[in-house]
């Protein structure tokens, strides 16, 4: 897990509360349609709130979000998420929105109390996902923030369900089912 | 110290002495089930990998009620993928099409799902189990994992408890419950967050059948409610005992058990609810939506497909016609329901009030791929949600209400308080033994 990078700097992407997945994350049709795909995907992230937000963003970006970001246990949007190289801070998120998260892969903290008001968009910050450490370069001030879990690392250090479940089976699986 | 059910069978099936809310366990399930909505993306996901096995074939039940009648070339090639699936992985309990029903109930009425038990489930409405008093955990996509691997990660949650004092006035249902609890929580009447919470049933509770504790466990769950838990009752455990297919041991709570919050309402001061457009929570009293007009009724789904729903439907329609412009759908939850429809007299009323009656499943609770309502129209039905564009376009306004209240709608042609009008007696008397 040593090459896994835990470490994020990036732009700020701010946005406020209730952010349904659905509708404002990624357009509706992809989640009932069930698409996983993230070419896909990748250029409808956020399309309705932040049109051509694919083309603007660059791995390390933040996404930091106010209360019950995903309203739900929908995940189409975080494979996109995943797939562009950004991480995610919510005030909070529904269990099952974070979990949808980690299944993906995604590099996300949650119950981070109060952090819609420690930057803005266009910030340059920082986040270290394995203390909890939040670094806001352009205020310089630093926060942190309840880790990533331990049980929860490895899963995300292998890209999510998909590259744990094909780990395990080159490592395990293969054989235990030989 | 004392625990909660859920943290009671978490630590059952995870080999462990106790576990508490927060920790993180990987359970052994007694079952685990998935739906034919998710089937050929699991299986796409493990054969890419090169998986060929589940781990247990015999704990996996598979079931068909997202899409029963292959509306679509694309629903017919999903059908044909999914018996394939079942071979491949050698399921025996694969439920096809028109077979079993809704996966949310009829696993319970046949004794497949049975209290004390702990299963995964790739559906958010796994929390059905807890009228009989056990755990479906919803899992979504991680249900490839758990097909291969047996199991997955579950953070144990924290258990909320809501006494029922009282008794519910006559035309007030076990759904209306559910809607005015979401009213209470949306409006900060109640301040109680049920996100991955367990939400546990305590008080006068023997006055709700099964069915109706299928209904308790409806709303909480639109609610991000993680488990539902109802207390059986002796009458529950009494149908459990003489339908189980496997032994069964109940868990309760213990008296000093840790809730993170515990809260109680009158059912005497219940009145029937109607949810507005939009959530579940914009439920108001329904003498605040009599008088709208609609276009569109069902009853069904997992909040409202058991047999007593359907006699509650019957005790309405009994010789009487559906307003002239309404389209109304009975959709049972399983085949067995559809069965005693026909062998108790049930489908001459429900074809003489001029109801359409669907397959056992969803119905159009799924993504409208049957039944849906057309642009601009008004639908009243018992929907698990009436979040916009659930069953048809954006602009259709869903209101949601118990059976009663969509039935005597339905006859009406607007939404009608169903204390208005009257039930046939006999009928609406075999509710309360639907399931005994």
């Amino acid at each position: 897990m040593s090459e896994f990078n835990w470490v994020l700097r990036g732009r700020c992407y701010k946005l406020g509360n209730d952010v349904p997945h659905a509708g404002d994350v990624i357009p509706a049709s992809f989640v009932t349609g069930r698409e996983m795909n993230p070419d896909v995907l990748i250029p409808h992230l956020f399309e309705r709130i932040d049109p051509g937000f694919h083309t603007r963003c660059r791995p390390g970006d933040l996404i930091v979000t106010g209360r019950n970001f995903g309203m739900g246990p929908k995940g189409n949007g975080y494979v996109a998420m995943q797939a562009l190289g950004l991480g995610l801070l919510c005030e909070s998120t529904s269990v099952q929105s974070y979990r949808a998260a980690i299944c993906n892969g995604l590099r996300v903290l949650t119950h981070c109390t109060g952090i819609t008001t420690l930057c803005d968009t266009g910030d340059d910050i920082e986040c270290n996902f394995l203390t909890g450490r939040f670094t806001n370069h352009t205020r310089k001030q630093t926060h942190d923030f309840p880790p990533v879990p331990e049980e929860l690392r490895e899963l995300i250090a292998k890209g999510g369900n998909k590259g744990w479940l094909a780990s395990w089976w080159q490592t395990v699986g293969a054989r235990q089912q030989a | 110290m004392g625990f909660t059910a859920i943290e009671k069978v978490l630590a059952r099936t995870s080999g462990r002495e106790h576990v508490q809310a927060g920790d993180i366990v990987y359970p052994d399930p007694d079952m685990v089930m998935i739906h034919d909505g998710l089937v050929r993306e699991a299986k796409g996901e493990l054969d890419a990998i090169g998986i060929k096995q589940v781990a247990a074939p015999k704990k996996v039940m598979m079931v068909s009620d997202h899409d029963v009648l292959y509306g679509s070339d694309r629903a017919a090639e999903r059908g044909a993928f999914n018996r394939k699936a079942a071979a491949q992985w050698g399921i025996e309990a694969f439920y096809d099409a028109g077979r079993g029903g809704h996966g949310h109930i009829f696993p319970m009425e046949q004794g497949s799902v049975l209290p004390g038990m702990f299963y995964f489930d790739n559906d958010t409405h796994a929390t059905n189990a807890g009228a009989v008093g056990a755990f479906g955990l919803r899992v979504g996509n991680e249900i490839s994992r758990v097909l291969a691997t047996g199991t997955t990660w579950v953070e144990v949650p924290k258990t909320v408890q809501l006494e029922l004092n009282g008794k519910l006035p006559d035309g007030v249902q076990a759904r209306d419950v559910g809607f005015y609890l979401a009213r209470q929580v949306k409006f900060g009447k109640v301040s109680v967050d049920l996100d991955y919470r367990v939400l546990e049933y305590a008080g006068d509770l023997d006055q709700f059948g099964l069915g109706a504790r299928v209904a308790l466990c409806s709303t909480p769950t639109e609610m991000r409610a993680a488990g539902v838990f109802v207390p059986p009752s002796a009458a529950v455990l009494k149908y459990c005992n003489e339908h189980a297919k496997r032994a069964f041991t109940p868990v309760f709570s213990d008296t000093d058990a840790t809730y993170e919050a515990r809260f109680s309402f009158d059912l005497s001061a219940i009145a029937p609810q109607v949810s507005l457009p939009g959530n579940v929570g914009n439920a108001v009293d329904v003498g605040e939506a009599t008088g709208t007009a609609i276009d569109h009724a069902f009853i069904g789904s997992c909040g409202s497909g058991m047999y007593e729903d359907l006699l509650c439907a019957a005790s309405f329609l009994k010789g009487r016609r559906i307003a002239s412009g309404v389209r109304l759908f009975i959709v049972p939850g399983s085949e067995r329901s559809t069965r005693r429809i026909v062998e108790e007299g049930l489908m001459q009323i429900f074809l003489d009030a001029g109801a359409m009656l669907l397959p056992a499943g969803c119905g159009p609770c799924n993504d409208a791929v049957v039944g849906p309502v057309a642009r601009g129209e008004v639908s009243l039905s018992t929907a698990t949600n009436n979040n916009h564009g659930r069953f048809g376009p954006l602009d259709a306004r869903l209101f949601l209400g118990s059976p009663a209240t969509v039935a005597a709608s339905a006859l009406t042609g607007k939404i009608t308080d169903p204390r208005t009008m009257p039930a046939d007696a006999a009928l609406r008397d075999r509710m309360e033994s639907a399931y005994v």
